[in-house]
């Protein structure tokens, strides 16, 4: 065992990536510890996610009750709609990961001081912190909330194997929201106010993810600017393969593809906007 | 008794100054914090036109008095927002981190005094700015004509409606003196307002039956809206009974939970 303080940084040899990996484990499970010391807190999340659903899926299949079944605008019929609406909510459950919360809170507060001093990366360390929280919101309130709109509302089957496009493009969907969530944190080092960025990144994803109402029930120009936009692949493509709304494997690939695009430009954009922001960043001490 | 109203009434305008003065020291701060309410509500407008192009009614209602709704939900809304939302830090972390006993130390109520820590929350601004906008827009979209007696009656229904939004979260913020922090059944309750921004004849009835009767929200928009809207008197006559009703409760809930207050040691 290496008892030097910073084995990275003193050792002349590259870390191997899965030996990597391990420096950021515990934090994953100081993460699920500090978690579970408020389980309550999962039951009042549930209650908060059901009464928004709620309110969308209550304005949309008002919309929808006279509607052929056929289907009515957009191609969508009450059935599939609400069932859009209601897994809209479900990502929008994946990816409430308080990354933006912790990291305007910890650059406020200088914390994030102590954490540079670490032979580990912020933004990494803040990644596996964060998939604890996405887990346990996935299993402890996604899942009962589901349960509970599928016993009230008539929802669409989807097809097996959509169910597993639509798994793949979900877990690109987390991604891309811990990494908008990131950039939205490190707003607290140019602002006090990231209380207000915050609401402001929350109702534009909300709208321009498609969370609040299909992109297909958008005007042209509307739909133009959130299809080019990152959060379009936050709810919006994981709901366009759930929903079977494609054709064929090249638009599949397509939609894929464009969220592995925002992931990677996302993750270089961070990269660099932190390396910026540290060398501008001053911490008072205490 | 009058002379300690008065105080406090003297006091409230003081600190109220001050909180405009941060204003200016914050100027950045106030435009990201009242722009943020205008695009949420601008987003949220869009949302009602999206609907809008596949219907022409929604529940009975028009596209302008769906925006009449909205904007007037704002108002009572942004009152509150403007001068409580110091409740948020008691949910959120005064008796968690054992900060609450500073309240119970000075010679003013102790509501006052941690609601006077930020008497002036200028975010709200723009929530008030939106829904004005929205009401006298929609309102003359609609060529709505009020008379005398809805005029007169409109700035009370505003207050009652913030009374209301008031109590919900002064209450579900005092429970965190038994739960230690409530921030998470406050952003519930929080949530759960949001429903009083569309026509509630769209909800089913036992979700009605919830918003008018157990968290009364339905008497912060719809209610009122209705009686502007239609002239109809209808749940209007219940607002006074309601809002006096839920500021009580909170009241109680308060008083318990400030008795039941014990500091942490740390």
């Amino acid at each position: 065992m290496n008892r030097s303080p910073l084995p990275e940084v003193t050792s002349g040899t590259p870390v191997r990536p899965a030996a990597r990996v391990r420096h950021y484990l515990p934090f994953a499970t100081a993460g699920l510890q500090s978690l579970l010391q408020y389980r309550s807190s999962f039951v009042t999340t549930g209650i908060t996610a059901a009464a928004g659903a709620a309110v969308s899926v209550f304005l949309w299949r008002a919309v929808y009750a006279g509607s052929p079944p056929g289907g009515g605008p957009g191609g969508f019929t009450a059935g599939s709609i609400t069932t859009y609406l209601l897994m809209a909510q479900i990502l929008q459950i994946l990816h409430a990961n308080r990354v933006d919360d912790e990291v305007a809170a910890e650059v406020y507060r200088g914390d994030v001081a102590v954490m540079l001093v670490r032979p580990v990366s912020y933004p990494v360390v803040r990644f596996f912190a964060c998939l604890p929280v996405v887990a346990a919101n996935a299993v402890l309130v996604g899942v009962p909330v589901l349960g509970l709109f599928t016993l009230l509302v008539p929802l669409t089957v989807p097809r097996p194997a959509d169910v597993l496009l639509f798994l793949v493009s979900a877990v690109l969907s987390v991604l891309l929201a811990f990494l908008v969530n990131l950039l939205t944190g490190m707003t607290g080092f140019v602002t006090t106010n990231t209380w207000g960025v915050r609401m402001v990144k929350q109702s534009v994803v909300a709208f321009f993810a498609g969370q609040l109402v299909p992109l297909a029930l958008m005007p042209g120009p509307l739909r133009a600017l959130a299809s080019a936009l990152p959060f379009q692949g936050m709810v919006d493509a994981p709901l366009a393969l759930l929903l079977g709304r494609y054709d064929g494997v090249a638009d599949v690939a397509g939609v894929l593809a464009r969220q592995l695009g925002w992931v990677a430009g996302l993750t270089v954009l961070s990269a660099v906007l932190w390396r910026a922001a540290l060398s501008r960043l001053e911490v008072l001490g205490g | 008794m009058t002379r300690a109203l008065w105080r406090h009434v003297r006091l409230a305008f003081f600190l109220g100054g001050v909180g405009l003065h941060r204003l200016s020291a914050y100027r950045v701060d106030f435009v990201l914090g009242a722009g943020a309410f205008l695009i949420r509500v601008g987003l949220q407008t869009a949302v009602v036109g999206l609907v809008f192009r596949q219907i022409p009614v929604l529940g009975g209602w028009s596209y302008h008095e769906v925006l009449f709704l909205l904007g007037f939900s704002l108002l009572p809304r942004g009152l509150d927002h403007l001068f409580t939302d110091q409740l948020w830090e008691l949910g959120r972390k005064l008796v968690q981190r054992g900060e609450f006993h500073r309240y119970l130390i000075r010679p003013v109520n102790p509501l006052f005094s941690l609601l006077s820590e930020r008497f002036f929350h200028p975010d709200a601004l723009g929530e008030l700015a939106v829904g004005t906008f929205l009401v006298i827009w929609s309102g003359s979209s609609i060529g709505l004509d009020l008379t005398p007696l809805q005029w007169a009656v409109a700035p009370l229904l505003v207050l009652c409606g913030a009374l209301i939004h008031t109590s919900v979260k002064l209450l579900f913020a005092s429970l965190s003196f038994w739960t230690v922090t409530s921030l998470p059944s406050m952003y519930a309750a929080n949530q759960v307002s949001e429903f009083a921004a569309y026509p509630l004849d769209i909800y089913h009835s036992s979700l009605r039956a919830l918003l008018t009767w157990v968290l009364p929200f339905a008497f912060t928009s719809y209610v009122p809206c209705v009686y502007l809207l239609t002239g109809a008197a209808g749940l209007v006559v219940w607002l006074p009974v309601v809002t006096a009703g839920a500021l009580a409760l909170a009241l109680a809930v308060w008083r318990r939970g400030v008795n039941a207050y014990e500091m942490t040691g740390s």
